[in-house]
């Protein structure tokens, strides 16, 4: 079975008696009816097209036709199990390629691009959606100064997500702490031990956001991401001290590229350390160069002078001396939370980062962040918790802590992301979700083969990697003020709701619905206007029923979420428009397609 | 005048605004305006208007060539920097001739003495300073803590990161202090309390003509974007028209069926989400401000005799009536339709604005000499016109405006053009402004080997803070809370005397008058 060959009444059918599935016994007939035109179904579901449509829509970068019907087959599990083994698209080698061959115009758009060519056509859509989510809580920007101009370091970090996506929350907090993009953007990057005579102290910067946003956050958590409350009154989970204790032991790392040091006094070869490797060509692109896209390396590591700007046995700990407070938590293997004095860059490190990683706040902090991403902006303490427990134990023999492959599955096959029942269940789309779902509804391409040009910033003040602070686009806490705060719901999204935006939105979607589609011959010369275009005209076929076109955006765009009420307002709309050719019938589709891409109803995914 | 009989007054205005047919949707806002007026949000401050216009200079604007010495020893240290470093492959010479200078005679010149001349294309800046409409703030910069030369140098100071990097810089110029970690501007830090002061609270406080900015957003305040044609407009449908009228309109079913989902998405209680209710709440008021402000305008057209002084300031033909008047410098066009929202600003209920316009191209790492000279005149015509139109609007002791830039550009000159520099002069514009003056230090333009100011190449440390520059702004406009723990600006506890480091310590530089 193809679902575009499916008679438009079964799909009306289908879509009828989906929307009547509120209550249990319509959502068994439901069921009933379309597993006899299946014969079999996955015993997991899902039971219907719209549920494959809606859980397409939580965990890729939209629905197409054919993988609802074919996640419909398969299941959920053996969906899951393909997407884990899916072969890894990265998204180095399109700026990496262009750098390459001589394109000297190629900046941080040209790394967007090759995003947008990745999430669209790549199928490895779970990792890169789970690498997306990542972005935007390991935050790395183009918008500083010190990467802006490398679109190689951030695309090759992109991929370092991915790679990590689902592998261990550990083994991802070091490679991305050691990037050395994420070096430059939060100044870990040589970051030097104590001088009392230089008057240096440790760069406190790196040390803050590894805690405060990529694991731990400011308090102490329950496991369900509740306060953990100590005299009625929020628990701090760390202090000055701990910050000045990881502040000392992120010293002196720098480019993997750096001159190995002959003597203990060489601060040149520290302070004008380049990325270009000394055994690649001098006049190499300065984007190519190996120091953007290995891991920073301790200075002097395999030489008699390692470790020289490393603060191994001057932390600020007087008793015992040279000592670094680190986290102190129930459980914690260093005694109290305290790295003694000594070791090497690359051993504290690792103590370090182990340290942090086994916080039992990292769980609920995390699963919270990535539920927001994937489901909810206001999950449950219960859902909170179940995610948690997956992380700190996936269930595995021997347990694995971190494990993110079970997380993100556990995030999506949670009962609060498949039945939901909250009243203001949800999130508000992502402005870039938005676009990648109708341009993945509808087979988009631009006129260039392999090129597609998008300024998503312009207009819907988000693009990947381009969030204007490490606090990325918006924030996890971000309360709307009114109703959603009365309510204590969190809303991120709607921070960058605002009046402009809106309006922009709006008027950006009309023209990708009315003006740039596929087979629009009142296009100016592709050398002048190369947008992407959507294919509509594939559509016109069955636009002559307005049930039909109806019930069909409503599985494509909505996940057969659409009320009554919602379809009988456009299934109306549509019958009055005329219907005499295809013309007529463009007309009609484009219609449909802008008021519900414009749609309270859609604009909120449940 | 009485609380009563002010909202009396703006609903006779807009009643008389609804008599014409042209405002169809002046009821729908008159409404909306009453419901804000009577839902408790009265009138907390005085009822005067005040506003601030952020004239942003993108690039970095050289102003070593904007504020030029011209006391004979100055000019020489200055020509000696400015010209070609290679007279056969280099030849540019970027220092101006002294006899073309403006030359300024402050009541108040710089602490370190000297003369100063304004570059020769600022005609209008240099009659506004003469006024005592202008005022010149000498070598100020991002700083975290009062720097020297020598501290610069010491390994381990405090110091803005990123110096020398648009991006960075251009954030911290328009952020209340220059080590920030998140990117609310200080504009957007004072619209978060003063907003409460408008009686219309649908448009934002904040606009912008030139997009998106730090400057202007806050931890609830987004700036509203307009052109300079107006106000971005949903185009799809037919917004501007009340409940999609005229029926026969080409997209009037599919504005109705628009506005029907809206309503379905409002629906309260139970049935509804709240995230749609307030989506809907948000589009609806998105529309609403397009509306409110597209009708406000309209009131005061571009091509008003009131708005000619921007055509005469730029000796461009003005014919009274024409709908065809030659095309205008862009900053001049922004600050026409400043002009025109501030027209408005009894229409629109506003008394608590602020504007950000911006243009680029001072970024001049080549070409200088044929770039620099068209901007400066921008500036200077686009200004002077401006504050000529503010006088017949009766407004240009409410309105001050001030320039930023990322960083003004190296002293020295590589070639044809300067590099990216970091201490800067700007200028202060408006009635209320201590003008004719010069506040702080002018910098030394002497040979690096001995320039007491001169860090790596060219770049002058500041002598004094953007922190203190834009407090100073904002005490006028009502802040006065530079204590030790100040929450918006507050690296300015640092900005004192200690060291003799800064040209003028303290958080008030002196260039405003009272508030």
């Amino acid at each position: 079975m193809k679902f575009p060959k499916i008679s438009p009444k079964i799909w009306l059918l289908t879509a009828v008696l989906a929307l009547a599935a509120s209550d249990a016994s319509a959502q068994l007939g439901g069921d009933t009816i379309f597993k006899s035109s299946m014969n079999s179904g996955p015993v997991e579901g899902p039971f219907s097209p719209e549920e494959a449509a809606r859980f397409l829509q939580q965990a890729t970068f939209g629905p197409k036709l054919a993988e609802i019907e074919r996640l419909t087959q398969i299941g959920y599990n053996a969906w899951f199990d393909e997407q884990f083994a899916a072969t890894r698209s990265e998204h180095l080698p399109f700026v990496y390629n262009l750098i390459a061959n001589g394109d000297n115009n190629v900046f941080q758009n040209e790394r967007i691009e090759g995003w947008w060519l990745n999430v669209l056509g790549k199928n490895d859509q779970l990792r890169q959606r789970m690498a997306f989510a990542l972005s935007q809580i390991f935050v790395v920007s183009d918008q500083n100064g010190a990467v802006e101009g490398v679109p190689t370091t951030l695309a090759h970090y992109y991929d370092l997500l991915s790679r990590n996506a689902f592998g261990s929350y550990r083994t991802l907090l070091g490679e991305a702490t050691l990037h050395p993009s994420m070096g430059r953007y939060l100044s870990m990057h040589k970051n030097r031990k104590p001088d009392t005579a230089l008057n240096i102290q440790p760069d406190q910067n790196y040390a803050r956001e590894i805690m405060q946003l990529f694991s731990v956050g400011l308090v102490r958590l329950n496991n369900d991401g509740s306060l953990l409350l100590t005299g009625g009154q929020p628990t701090p989970a760390y202090n000055t001290d701990t910050i000045r204790g990881f502040a000392h032991v992120f010293t002196g790392w720098n480019y993997s590229t750096c001159v190995t040091p002959t003597g203990p006094n060489q601060t040149w070869h520290w302070d004008y350390c380049g990325t270009r490797a000394q055994t690649d060509p001098e006049n190499q692109d300065y984007r190519l160069q190996r120091g953007w896209l290995e891991p920073m390396k301790p200075f002097g590591e395999g030489s008699a002078f390692v470790d020289i700007y490393h603060s191994s046995v001057e932390g600020p700990i007087v008793t015992p001396a040279g000592a670094k407070q680190l986290l102190n938590y129930p459980g914690v293997s260093l005694a109290n939370g305290i790295l003694p004095s000594g070791g090497t860059g690359r051993n504290n490190m690792n103590a370090a980062l182990d340290n942090v990683a086994n916080h039992p706040n990292v769980g609920p902090f995390l699963s919270r962040l990535l539920i927001q991403r994937f489901v909810t902006s206001s999950p449950s303490p219960a859902y909170i918790g179940r995610v948690a427990a997956v992380f700190n134990n996936n269930g595995a023999t021997p347990a694995v802590r971190g494990d993110l492959k079970a997380v993100i599955k556990a995030i999506l096959m949670d009962v609060e992301a498949r039945r939901p029942t909250a009243v203001n269940r949800g999130k508000l789309r992502e402005p870039l979700l938005r676009l990648s779902q109708l341009y993945r509804a509808f087979d988009a391409a631009s006129r260039t083969p392999g090129r597609m040009k998008e300024y998503t910033s312009y207009w819907m003040a988000q693009a990947p990697m381009s969030s204007p602070t490490v606090f990325n686009f918006y924030l996890p806490n971000y309360q709307l003020p009114g109703e959603i705060t009365n309510l204590n719901l969190y809303s991120p999204e709607f921070q960058i709701t605002t009046d402009t935006y809106i309006t922009r939105i709006v008027n950006e979607f009309g023209g990708k619905v009315f003006w740039q589609f596929q087979g629009n011959t009142s296009l100016p010369p592709v050398d002048q206007w190369n947008p992407t275009l959507i294919d509509i005209k594939r559509d016109l076929s069955f636009a002559n029923n307005a049930e039909t076109l109806v019930s069909r955006y409503n599985l494509l765009m909505m996940g057969g979420s659409m009320s009554t009420a919602m379809s009988n307002l456009l299934t109306a709309h549509v019958r009055s428009m005329p219907n005499n050719n295809d013309d007529d019938r463009l007309r009609r589709v484009q219609d449909v397609l802008w008021l519900i891409m414009n749609s309270p109803q859609y604009v909120v995914e449940k | 005048m009485s609380y009563l009989k002010r909202r009396e007054l703006l609903q006779r205005s807009l009643m008389a605004a609804a008599g014409s047919t042209a405002f169809a949707m002046l009821p729908a806002k008159m409404a909306l305006a009453q419901s804000t007026l009577t839902g408790g949000s009265l009138l907390r401050g005085s009822p005067d208007y005040k506003a601030l216009v952020c004239i942003y200079l993108y690039g970095g604007n050289d102003s070593v060539n904007m504020v030029i010495p011209r006391d004979t020893a100055g000019y020489a240290a200055y020509k000696e920097r400015r010209k070609g470093n290679d007279e056969v492959n280099h030849p540019s010479n970027l220092a101006v001739p002294v006899a073309s200078l403006l030359p300024l005679n402050p009541t108040q010149g710089p602490v370190n003495g000297g003369q100063y001349g304004l570059h020769p294309a600022m005609t209008g800046t240099k009659a506004m300073f003469d006024a005592g409409r202008c005022a010149i703030v000498a070598n100020v910069g991002t700083l975290v803590r009062p720097t020297t030369k020598a501290m610069f140098e010491t390994p381990g100071t405090l110091l803005p990161p990123e110096l020398f990097s648009h991006s960075d810089q251009s954030v911290l110029w328009q952020t209340p202090a220059a080590n920030a970690a998140t990117r609310t501007g200080w504009g957007g830090r004072l619209a978060d309390i003063y907003r409460a002061d408008n009686p219309n609270q649908v448009l934002s406080m904040n606009v912008s003509l030139s997009g998106d900015n730090v400057f202007q957003s806050g931890v609830q305040v987004a700036p509203y974007f307009m052109n300079t044609y107006g106000v971005e407009q949903i185009d799809s449908i037919q917004t501007s028209q009340a409940n999609c009228l005229p029926a026969t309109d080409w997209n009037a079913r599919r504005c109705r069926t628009f506005k029907a989902l809206q309503d379905l998405g409002a629906t309260a209680g139970t049935a509804g989400h709240a995230f749609e209710r307030a989506y809907v709440e948000k589009t609806q008021r998105s529309i609403n401000t397009a509306a409110q402000v597209a009708v406000a305008i309209a009131l005061h057209p571009a091509n008003d005799v009131k708005f000619r002084p921007f055509w005469d300031a730029f000796g461009l033909a003005w014919t009274a009536g024409s709908t065809n008047l030659p095309e205008l410098p862009e900053l001049a066009r922004q600050l026409l339709m400043v002009s025109r929202v501030i027209a408005s600003r009894t229409t629109l209920q506003m008394n608590r604005q602020m504007f950000f316009a911006a243009i680029g191209g001072f970024d001049t790492h080549d070409n200088q000499n044929a770039d620099h000279p068209d901007l400066l005149r921008e500036l200077s015509q686009s200004v002077f016109a401006f504050y000529q139109v503010l006088d017949t609007l009766n407004a240009s002791e409410s309105v001050t405006s001030f320039t930023a830039s990322d960083f003004s550009r190296t002293i020295s000159n590589n070639g044809d053009g300067t590099d990216h520099g970091w201490g800067s002069h700007q200028l202060v514009f408006g009635s209320k402004v201590n003008g004719n003056r010069i506040y702080g230090k002018m910098p030394s333009l002497a040979p690096r080997a001995s320039n007491p100011d001169e860090v790596g190449y060219g770049q002058i440390v500041p002598t004094l803070s953007t922190d203190q520059y834009a407090h100073t702004i904002a005490k006028w406009y009502g802040y006065n809370q530079a204590t030790a723990t100040d929450p918006i600006f507050y690296n300015l506890q640092y900005m004192t005397n200690a060291g003799g480091i800064l040209s003028i310590p303290g958080p008030d530089l002196g260039f405003m008058q009272a508030a």
